[in-house]
C-alpha cells in the first residue's frame, strides 16, 4: 500500500479480519548489524508501547501477530483519513484532539517520538494514533518537549497557512491534560530547543 | 547578465563570474583560496579572515582573468551576507561594497545556505527537489513551499560536517577532514555499535561524537567506518521520513558534505526504495564556492533591485527558513 519511511505497509488479512502489514525490511544500504538492531528493537518497542498505552485510553491499532524475526506485524485495519490530508479547518479542530493524546502519552511517562499530521487517522469514532517505532518511556521534560517541537515543526512546513491556530489548539488541548505548570515549563523547554538550532538566535 | 559572487563565510575565500541566459548559466569562473588551520586545530574567525583579506586581491584578479571579462562589463554583484563567521563574512562584504561603489554597479546580499541550493538545481537540472543541505555549518533537509524553504528536518545539536571535522582533528587531522575520514574509513568493514539517534524528522549527533572518540583508540579505520555508517545511515533515515511525508519525487544533496561517496551511495539506496530521482551536487561545486553566490544574485536580480548600500550588512545567525523566494 505504501513505503513508508522506515517500513513498508500492505493491506492484508489477519485470520480473516482485514488487517494491516508493517514490515520492516532489511535496507541494503545500512550496514548489516546496524540494520538489524534497529529494526529488531523498534518492531518490538513499536508492538508494545501500541497495547501499553491502551491502558491509558488512547486508541490504537490493535495488534494481531509480531514476527521479531522477520520484523513484521499485524495490525487491525483502521479505516479512515490521515490529518494530514483533511482540510484545514478540520485539522485545526483535530489539533485540540492531538493536543489531549499527547498529552496523556505524556503524563503516563511516554514520548512518541515521531509527532507527524500523518501519524493520526480520524475515523469514525474519533482519533487514532499510530506508529510508534520511536517511542520511549520517559518523564523528562526534555524528550515531551522534543515530541512538541517536532510537532510545531511538522505544522510549521507542512501546514504553513494554519500553523498559528493548528498550534494553539494543540496546546489548548495538552494543556487541558497535563495542566497549565507543566505545560509552561515543557513549552519553555521547546524553545530552549528551538535556540539550540543552528542560526537560531541572533548573535 | 554577468555577475560576481564573493563567498566567505567560513574556510572558503572565493570568487566566481557567471553569465545568465534565460534560466541557464554558464561559470565563466570560479577562484578559491581555502585558509587551513594547523593539524588538529578548528578554524580560528580572525586568523581565517586575515587569510581572506590579505588573499582576495589576488583571488579577484585572477577570477577576473580566467573570466575573460573586464570589470566594468560585469552587472551585478553579490555577496554571502550569512550565516557564516563574523569577521569572515565582513571581508567579502567590503570587497563587494568597495566594487559596487567604485564601478557603479548594483549589489545583492544573499544567503549562503540558499546559493548551495540554487547553484546545485542549476547545475543538476532538479526541478522540485527536497533537499538535504550538509555541510560544516548546516545539516537540514528542506522543501520549497509558497515561497520560502521549509524545514522538514535538521540536525538538534551538532552538523555532520562539524561530526567529521571534530573527530579528524581529534585523530589530529587539520580541517576540514572530511576527505579524510572517508577514505580512512574506506579501509575497514568492521562496525563498531555506536549511538543512532533520531527523534522524528530531525537527528542528533553529540553522543556520537563522544562515542567515537572513545572508540578511536581500539582502531581509527574501523572507527571512521562505524562513524560514517552510523552517521549516514541517521540521515538516510531522516530524508526518507521527509521524502514520505512531502511525497517529492526528486531529492538533491549539497554542501561539502555532498562530496563524500558513501553519503550518496546511502541516498541513492534511499531514492530506489521511494521510486525518486537522485542528484548531487557536482564534487567541485559541492562545497562553498563563488559560483552559488553569484547565481543567487543572478536569480534575485530578475526579480528585484539591488540592495542600497547602507543596507548591505552581514547576519552570522540568518536561518534559510527565514528568507521569502521571489524569482
Amino acid at each position: 500500500m505504501k513505503i513508508g519511511a522506515e517500513a513498508d505497509i500492505y493491506v492484508t488479512s489477519w485470520n480473516g479480519r482485514k488487517s494491516i502489514l508493517k514490515i520492516r525490511k532489511r535496507k541494503d544500504y545500512r550496514n548489516e548489524l546496524l540494520d538489524n538492531r534497529i529494526r529488531r528493537l523498534r518492531t518490538t518497542r513499536e508492538a508494545k508501547m501500541i497495547s501499553e498505552v491502551k491502558s491509558f485510553g488512547i486508541s490504537t491499532p490493535l495488534v494481531y501477530f509480531v514476527d521479531q524475526k522477520k520484523c513484521e506485524i499485524f495490525l487491525q485495519y483502521v479505516p479512515g483519513k490521515l490529518v494530514r490530508d483533511l482540510p484545514n479547518g478540520t485539522i485545526i479542530k483535530a489539533c485540540k484532539k492531538i493536543g489531549r493524546i499527547v498529552g496523556t502519552l505524556h503524563k503516563n511517562g511516554i514520548m512518541h517520538g515521531d509527532l507527524t499530521t500523518s501519524n493520526f487517522i480520524l475515523t469514525r469514532e474519533g482519533l487514532i494514533i499510530i506508529d510508534f517505532g520511536l517511542a520511549q518511556k520517559t518523564e523528562k521534560v526534555e524528550d515531551h518537549a522534543i515530541d512538541l517541537r517536532l510537532f510545531k515543526e511538522v505544522l510549521n512546513s507542512a501546514h504553513i497557512d494554519i500553523v498559528g491556530k493548528s498550534w494553539e489548539s494543540f496546546l489548548n488541548g495538552y494543556e487541558k491534560i497535563v495542566g497549565t505548570p507543566r505545560k509552561e515549563r515543557v513549552i519553555s523547554q521547546v524553545s530552549v530547543i528551538e535556540k539550540r538550532g543552528r542560526y537560531a538566535n541572533v548573535v | 547578465m554577468l555577475c560576481l559572487g564573493i563567498e566567505s563565510t567560513a574556510h572558503t575565500f572565493s570568487c566566481a563570474i557567471i553569465e545568465k541566459t534565460g534560466t541557464q548559466g554558464i561559470i565563466l569562473s570560479d577562484i578559491r583560496k581555502i585558509y587551513t588551520p594547523p593539524e588538529g586545530e578548528g578554524i580560528h574567525p580572525r586568523e581565517a579572515s586575515r587569510h581572506h583579506a590579505e588573499n582576495s586581491p589576488q583571488v579577484l584578479a585572477e577570477c577576473l582573468q580566467k573570466s575573460g571579462v573586464k570589470i566594468n562589463d560585469i552587472d551585478l554583484v553579490s555577496y554571502a551576507a550569512g550565516p557564516g563567521l563574523g569577521p569572515c563574512l565582513r571581508i567579502g562584504a567590503v570587497v563587494a561594497r568597495s566594487l559596487a561603489s567604485y564601478y557603479d554597479m548594483s549589489i545583492y546580499p544573499v544567503n549562503h545556505a540558499l546559493g548551495h541550493i540554487e547553484l546545485g538545481k542549476m547545475l543538476t537540472g532538479a526541478n522540485d527537489p527536497l533537499v538535504l543541505l550538509v555541510s560544516g555549518g548546516h545539516t537540514m533537509i528542506l522543501a520549497l513551499l509558497s515561497k520560502k524553504w521549509r524545514v522538514f528536518g535538521e540536525t538538534l545539536d551538532i552538523t555532520l560536517g562539524q561530526l567529521l571535522d571534530q573527530i579528524g582533528r581529534h585523530a589530529g587531522f587539520a580541517s576540514p577532514c572530511g576527505s579524510k575520514i572517508e577514505e580512512i574509513a574506506s579501509k575497514s568493514s568492521t562496525y563498531v555499535p555506536l549511538p543512532y539517534v533520531v527523534k522524528g524528522n530531525d537527528v542528533s549527533f553529540s553522543g556520537l561524537l563522544s562515542a567515537t572518540k572513545k572508540i578511536i583508540p581500539k582502531g581509527l579505520e574501523s572507527a571512521c567506518y562505524s562513524l560514517q555508517e552510523t552517521s549516514f545511515s541517521m540521515i538516510g533515515e531522516a530524508t526518507e521520513r521527509a521524502l514520505s511525508f512531502t511525497g517529492k519525487k526528486e531529492l538533491l544533496v549539497v554542501g561539502g558534505v555532498a562530496a563524500n561517496k558513501r553519503l550518496s551511495d546511502i541516498l541513492t539506496g534511499v531514492c530506489k526504495r521511494h521510486n525518486c530521482t537522485f542528484f548531487v551536487a557536482p564534487k567541485e561545486y559541492a562545497g562553498d564556492c563563488g559560483s552559488q553566490i553569484s547565481w543567487l544574485g543572478l536569480l534575485e536580480s530578475s526579480k528585484k533591485n539591488g540592495a542600497k548600500l547602507e543596507d548591505t550588512f552581514v547576519r552570522q545567525s540568518w536561518r534559510i527558513d527565514t528568507v521569502e523566494v521571489h524569482y
